[in-house]
């Protein structure tokens, strides 16, 4: 188990010896045991630092709006941000990295491992308490789950409480990092690709009825826009250019102003949105399911990604958010890719 | 006339052709100036190589109603601009795979390696596809307002 007072310490020594500007956390929230993103600026504050397996946010989005905020400072801070990350985390800062986003000394990773266990779903969760309300949930040495209720305590597995994604990591430790804590032990997963079988071996239509089904729900909402690391477009397809069209607009500046999805949630545009967001992470995304449980609809955007995850693995023996000197998987190509769907 | 009325109410696909204006277009053109007969059912787009084709494109011609979509580049090693065609196989592949994941059928989306001198190659590939295409109807899954 993560000591999280190791982290605190460390937290504090980094605060105090002014090498960050400040250290992205968890904290405890006003209401309920979920945590809530934290902002410690001074080392006084570092014990609301906390880390435990509700801890399920991914606070690597916090780096690309503090990119924007640097940017626009006209005396900016030069010094890195401190930020607490889990394995699927930190693939997200390699990505970053690897897109030269953002620069390595434009952060500081406290990294921690997730070890045998990984973070729960908000979701299963609440299946299992039937109504109870849990205070606190914390991890035994055996790997099993105590949940703490008003009514007692409840000891489940991992299985029935833990993300889909964290069941599925090859990633429980951070692979990069400037301080680790926790242990350094690859978790075994035999496939991690599992929770895409169900979907796959459906047939045809009833992939297409699965799939209507749920983007028609889509109220085009944009939170996985929002909350995803990788979504740092400054212009993004969906949104409408304010563009005002006169007499002496030119047939090239309106050529130039296409517009490519209707802004209507139907079922149509709905899909060439998600299609396209998608194909946008393909190769991207590290599968930390931000998209999912931020939706309010409970669409399972996952299943998208994964599922280029999955053939950017198997087609180009791709794996995202690894190694940061490596070219993207779209950005790069080998000879003997495969052709045979070509004619 | 019964007979007649028949014949006209079979369904047309419309394909949507991204084209290399390398090879591919001016395959197209071959088979054109050569006389060579194929079925009316492509419009033509030429793009300046099969690697600045979009992912967008082909979503936004299925969402305008196309039946099928094809994208047709230059053989391996013959890309005008050395390696955009490399690009594009990675690039559809995924495509490719994403379109059937969420249900529609893999005929509707073809690729095709089109050299300038493949007139002959393109009406087959172009015969082919239209023949695919006739019995799966009109596309409509991904089309805007069905």
């Amino acid at each position: 188990m993560v000591n999280v007072e190791d982290l605190r310490n460390e937290a504090k020594r980094i605060l105090k010896e002014e090498k960050v500007k400040y250290i992205i956390g968890y904290t405890k929230s006003q209401n309920g045991m979920m945590p809530t993103p934290a902002f410690i600026k001074e080392s006084k504050d570092v014990d609301q630092l906390i880390w435990n397996p509700t801890c399920i946010h991914n606070l690597v989005k916090f780096l690309v709006d503090e990119k924007r905020r640097k940017h626009r400072e006209k005396k900016p801070d030069e010094r890195p941000v401190g930020v607490v990350v889990k394995g699927c985390d930190s693939r997200a800062i390699v990505v970053l990295l690897q897109e030269k986003f953002i620069n390595r000394e434009d952060v500081y990773i406290l990294g921690v491992s997730c070890e045998n266990g990984g973070v729960i779903d908000e979701k299963k969760l609440a299946k299992k308490l039937k109504g109870k309300t849990a205070e606190t949930i914390t991890q035994d040495e055996k790997g099993e789950f105590v949940i703490s209720t008003k009514e007692g305590k409840v000891k489940v597995s991992g299985e029935e409480i833990l993300a889909e994604r964290c069941l599925e990591c090859r990633a429980n430790y951070p692979v990069i990092y400037d301080t680790l804590f926790g242990n350094k032990a690859r978790k075994k997963v035999d496939d991690p690709f599992k929770s895409l079988d169900k979907l796959e071996s459906l047939s045809e239509r009833e992939r297409w009825a699965f799939w209507k089904e749920q983007l028609s729900k889509c109220i085009r909402c944009y939170a996985c826009r929002s909350a995803c690391p990788m979504c740092y477009c400054d212009e993004c397809v969906v949104d409408t250019i304010n563009f005002a069209v006169t007499a002496d607009t030119s047939a090239e500046e309106k050529a130039g102003k296409i517009k490519w999805i209707e802004k209507s949630p139907i079922s149509s545009e709905n899909f060439v949105y998600h299609m396209v967001r998608a194909m946008h992470l393909a190769g991207r995304c590290i599968d930390c399911g931000e998209c999912e449980r931020v939706c309010p609809l409970d669409i399972p955007l996952r299943f998208l990604n994964k599922k280029l995850e999955k053939e950017a693995k198997e087609l180009f023996g791709y794996d995202a958010g690894f190694d940061p000197d490596e070219p993207s998987l779209v950005s790069s190509f080998k000879d003997e890719d495969p052709e045979d769907f070509i004619r | 006339m019964p007979r007649r009325l028949i014949m006209a109410e079979e369904f047309e696909p419309r394909i949507v052709a991204f084209l290399c204006k390398w090879c591919s277009s001016a395959g197209s053109d071959l088979a054109g100036v050569s006389r060579m007969q194929y079925p009316p059912n492509v419009l033509p787009i030429t793009v300046m190589c099969s690697g600045s084709v979009s992912p967008l494109y082909i979503m936004d011609a299925f969402n305008k109603g196309a039946d099928g979509v094809l994208v047709s580049g230059c053989h391996p090693g013959d890309c005008h601009y050395i390696k955009g065609n490399y690009y594009a196989r990675r690039r559809i592949a995924l495509v490719k795979k994403l379109l059937e994941f969420i249900g529609l059928e893999p005929q509707r989306f073809q690729m095709s390696w089109v050299s300038a001198a493949e007139g002959t190659k393109y009406t087959q590939i172009i015969g082919d596809f239209v023949k695919e295409l006739k019995p799966l109807g009109p596309q409509r899954k991904l089309r805007r307002n069905q």
